[in-house]
């Protein structure tokens, strides 16, 4: 069965956000790839071949399009998709330990999905809070700062019986007036720097 | 338009690209995402020049430079150098290359550094090795070395697209030429980029790549990523004997390059040709040429006291000749002959078959009907507003008339022509281009052309010309109406309508024509059936033709294999050891189009000049040839004894200079044409023996060695000296 077979009023509302024209068509392919994504965690090498035929356009394209982006996947990933980053900050922080010990943990390789269905694990690169470094995303939902052992453990624990705790700062991540980047609680974060301030304004032109 | 181009001034249509400027100017800017058919891009970087213009005051005048009379008009640089193939040249622009300007060729040895970081440095396993463009650019243009000090790419190396082209992930360059080649000109969207940035790879996600004219890309690629993989391993570039010369497997006449190595026939590339082909082949002409040097006849045959077929000498063959013919009356030797024979070797055969008296002379395919609608050419379809084809495969009978419609419904933009030659970046191709379905109407049998055209009409095919003339539904009614609001409409007649019509046939085209005003394009049955049509070549009054060799009391039968042999005394002329040479009492060897001189004439008119390449094919002989063979056998004076003799032939018959055709071909249209009854024909590509026979090299090797193949040309080994000094 098509994945878009029943849902026509979804795929009707889709595609009235772009011009009725083959190239309006084409559009609509980000929205629904996500749509797919969403649904199943997964795109399929089917599923490429069913927008391609609603966008008119070819499954190459398709899998060109959805492979540009590293965010969509096309194995299938587990009902928790853990991604850790894995760039210098959070290496520094001890990503790398923390790599290890879900992936022994959980017994998934990236590109698989634990036994149980609930894991997959992806290493990403910067997800733009290394002031909380380690930092975990789950799917979509947000960061998990400053993933130590312990609180690793917390997590895979609640997740383990399907619930999982709040992230801590929703994405995308907010950054102050000042620049500075805060935690859940408030508390600023950068502790070794000190003594920001404002740059002098640009309002007089190259000076 | 007058542009500066390092210090030099000239003039330049408008619309010019800058990288055209450049060129037009003597000078050079190197490239590898441009491509002369296709959309630029300014996707590789390499053409970066430095450019600039004058400004103008809000008062119309220049921004000037200078004091008094020495003012000029002040020259605004960009600040960092620009992609020529993107920009256009403009009014006063001044451009420097690489000749003028350090910035650029500092800009375009760093791109090139760049562009070198990932690609391996395998050029001498590589099949582009010289005759690659980033090789020959490297060498050009590059610092000579590398200061990347790390890991390079690695990817799968052999990696099949399909059984013909076969892709080496790690050697592309990302030029996007192969991807855009399949969106624009076939239409077909089979080929992108899959991932980004230098994990970049091409793939297709449709489980390979459509046969048809995939084999294209392999000439496009700038490096050898995209290989033939029927040439792959077969020889280097340096080693190929090139020759240039027309394609005629079917009645396009496709300029290409048969290369040829140790006297095999290795691998076919396409050559431009603006009026023709562009600069593309299908897949047919590209890959299907095997044949040529595999299982060649090179030795006549003739039957032994057994009656089994064994090599003979020519002229043991003629002395067999002269017995099996002798008592005959030479009026009783049939002869007939592929309608993919030259010109010249057709004036050979009229002119004996004059000599002899003999009333059965036919070439075969023909089509019965002669057309004398007005003439389209292939450049006419290209740039045509309406095209109708009835009744035809064209992946069967003319498949690059079938680019050439598709290049009319994007819009028919033809890249101008410059002294360096076409258009190196037409600004105006662009990507993605709108397409005109509703300008292609299809009429007949359904066939690949379906999917692009907006009128589809599935009608029989023979009828369609007459309901056309009266218009009896809705779909019919439209394509009418489309021919009569076009300008320039073309219609295109294939076999299914060409093949057994008769009648009111001739009357109806003729009236279509001319109350539309189109022009018209019969494919012709084979690739010179429309050439050897002028000559005498169809059976006279009681003369018996092909399809009725069986009859005949002797007859001489070239390229055709109609798998009969008549009833007396039969000499078979081919290539190959076919169902007909089999029941031959003499064979003759043939050499195949590839190693003829002479010249056919293809669907438009055009004559097109066959030139021999350097394959091996023992004492096999040209039709011409072949003929004052027969006519000795016969007692005969052969009108014609070579090349030359067959062409004061037709300069005499047809007034028709043969000796200085141009490399392009010249258009020519015969005054009188001969037709008769023929024989129902159904047009197909792909023969069995054009097929590659999938082997390993191991098995190839050893096959040669086993048909005791050597190298043409050497030395016989000198007997062995006793006490050999080393």
């Amino acid at each position: 069965m098509t994945y878009f077979e029943t849902k026509q009023p979804l795929v009707a509302d889709i595609f009235s956000r772009y011009p009725d024209s083959p190239q309006g068509r084409r559009s609509a392919l980000m929205p629904l790839l996500r749509e797919v994504q969403d649904a199943e965690g997964f795109v399929s090498e089917s599923r490429m071949a069913e927008i391609a035929a609603l966008c008119g356009t070819t499954a190459t394209e398709v899998r060109s399009v959805m492979s540009f982006y590293s965010t969509y996947h096309t194995l299938p990933t587990g009902k928790y998709h853990l991604q850790v980053c894995s760039t210098l900050m959070c290496a520094l922080a001890g990503a790398d330990e923390l790599w290890d010990h879900l992936v022994e943990s959980l017994d998934v390789q990236p590109g698989e999905v634990s036994p149980d269905g609930r894991f997959s694990v992806q290493k990403v690169e910067c997800l733009g809070s290394c002031g909380t470094a380690p930092v975990m995303q789950i799917g979509d939902d947000g960061y998990y700062e400053n993933v130590g052992p312990g609180k690793c453990a917390q997590i895979l624990e609640s997740l383990r019986n399907d619930l999982q705790p709040l992230p801590d700062n929703p994405v995308p991540v907010t950054v102050g007036d000042d620049g500075r980047q805060v935690l859940a609680t408030g508390q600023a974060v950068g502790s070794s720097v000190t003594g920001l301030h404002r740059l002098p304004g640009h309002a007089g032109g190259d000076a | 338009m007058k542009v500066t181009v390092d210090g030099t001034e000239i003039d330049l249509p408008a619309g010019t690209s800058a990288i055209d400027a450049v060129f037009s100017a003597g000078g050079d800017v190197p490239y590898f995402c441009a491509h002369k058919y296709l959309s630029p891009v300014g996707a590789c970087r390499m053409c970066l020049v430095e450019s600039g213009s004058p400004r103008r005051n809000p008062d119309g005048s220049f921004v000037m430079e200078g004091e008094g009379d020495a003012a000029t008009p002040k020259v605004f640089w960009f600040p960092k150098p620009m992609a020529s193939c993107t920009m256009q040249a403009t009014e006063g622009m001044h451009i420097r290359s690489a000749k003028t300007s350090q910035v650029v060729a500092k800009a375009q040895a760093g791109m090139m550094e760049f562009t070198l970081l990932n690609h391996p440095l395998d050029c001498p396993t590589c099949d582009k090795g010289g005759a690659c463009e980033l090789q020959d650019r490297a060498f050009e243009y590059g610092y000579g070395a590398s200061r990347f000090g790390f890991d390079r790419r690695h990817a799968d190396k052999h990696y099949p697209l399909s059984d013909f082209v076969i892709l080496d992930q790690e050697r592309c360059i990302h030029c996007k030429r192969c991807v855009r080649y399949f969106e624009e000109v076939p239409g077909q969207e089979v080929l992108d980029f899959i991932e980004r940035g230098g994990h970049t790879f091409i793939d297709t996600q449709e489980g390979g790549l459509p046969t048809g004219f995939s084999g294209n890309i392999t000439d496009i690629c700038p490096v050898g990523a995209l290989l033939d993989n029927v040439a792959r391993f077969r020889g280097r570039n340096w080693e190929y004997d090139h020759t240039p010369t027309t394609c005629t497997l079917c009645p396009v006449g496709c300029s290409i390059t048969v290369d040829a190595r140790n006297g095999r026939l290795e691998r076919i590339v396409a050559r431009e040709n603006r009026d023709v082909n562009e600069a593309w082949i299908c897949d047919a002409g590209r890959f299907g040429h095997v044949f040529a040097s595999e299982e060649r006849l090179t030795t006549p045959l003739i039957r032994d006291e057994d009656g089994q077929l064994v090599a003979a000498t020519w002229d043991a063959a003629i002395d067999a000749m002269k017995r099996g013919f002798s008592g005959m009356r030479t009026a009783d030797v049939a002869l007939y002959l592929g309608a993919d024979s030259t010109l010249e070797e057709g004036a050979a055969l009229e002119a004996l078959a004059a000599a002899t008296g003999t009333r059965s002379v036919d070439h075969a395919p023909r089509y019965e009907v002669s057309v004398t609608a007005p003439q389209a050419t292939l450049t006419d379809v290209a740039t045509a507003d309406a095209i109708v084809v009835i009744g035809a495969d064209l992946g069967e009978e003319a498949p690059v008339l079938e680019l050439r419609i598709l290049e009319a419904l994007r819009g028919g933009l033809i890249p101008p022509e410059f002294a360096h030659g076409t258009a190196i970046a037409d600004l105006r191709l662009v990507e993605r281009p709108a397409r005109r379905p509703e300008r292609l109407a299809v009429i007949g049998r359904e066939s690949r052309l379906w999917a692009h055209a907006g009128h589809r009409v599935s009608a029989d095919s023979q009828g369609a010309l007459a309901r056309l003339t009266h218009p009896d539904t809705d779909e019919l009614r439209a394509v009418v109406a489309l021919l009569d609001g076009a300008e320039r409409p073309v219609i295109i007649l294939g076999a299914d309508v060409l093949s057994g019509a008769g009648g009111s046939f001739s009357a109806n085209l003729t009236d279509l024509a001319s109350r539309t005003g189109a022009r018209v394009i019969a494919i012709p049955a084979a690739a010179n059936s429309r050439g050897l049509a002028a000559l005498n070549l169809v059976p006279r009054a009681g003369g018996l033709p092909v399809w009725r060799a069986q009859e005949a009391p002797a007859a001489f039968i070239s390229r055709l294999d109609p798998g009969v042999r008549a009833a007396g005394f039969t000499v078979v002329h081919d290539t190959h050891l076919t169902a007909t040479a089999r029941l031959a009492d003499v064979v003759l060897p043939a050499v195949t189009n590839y190693e003829k001189r002479g010249t056919v004439q293809n669907l438009e008119g055009r004559l097109l000049p066959l030139h021999p390449a350097a394959i091996q094919s023992g004492e096999s002989a040209d039709l011409i040839r072949t003929l004052s063979a027969l006519a000795e056998a016969l007692g005969v004076k052969a009108p014609a004894r070579g090349l030359r003799g067959a062409q004061a032939l037709l300069a005499d018959h047809l007034g028709l200079d043969l000796s200085d055709l141009p490399a392009r071909g010249a258009l020519h249209t015969f005054r009188r044409t001969f037709a008769g009854p023929a024989a129902p024909h159904t047009p197909t590509l792909w023969t069995e023996r054009m097929h590659a026979r999938p082997l390993s090299w191991v098995d190839r090797i050893e096959e040669l060695v086993h048909s005791d193949w050597q190298l043409p040309g050497a030395p016989a080994a000198p007997p062995a000296r006793a006490g050999g000094s080393d």
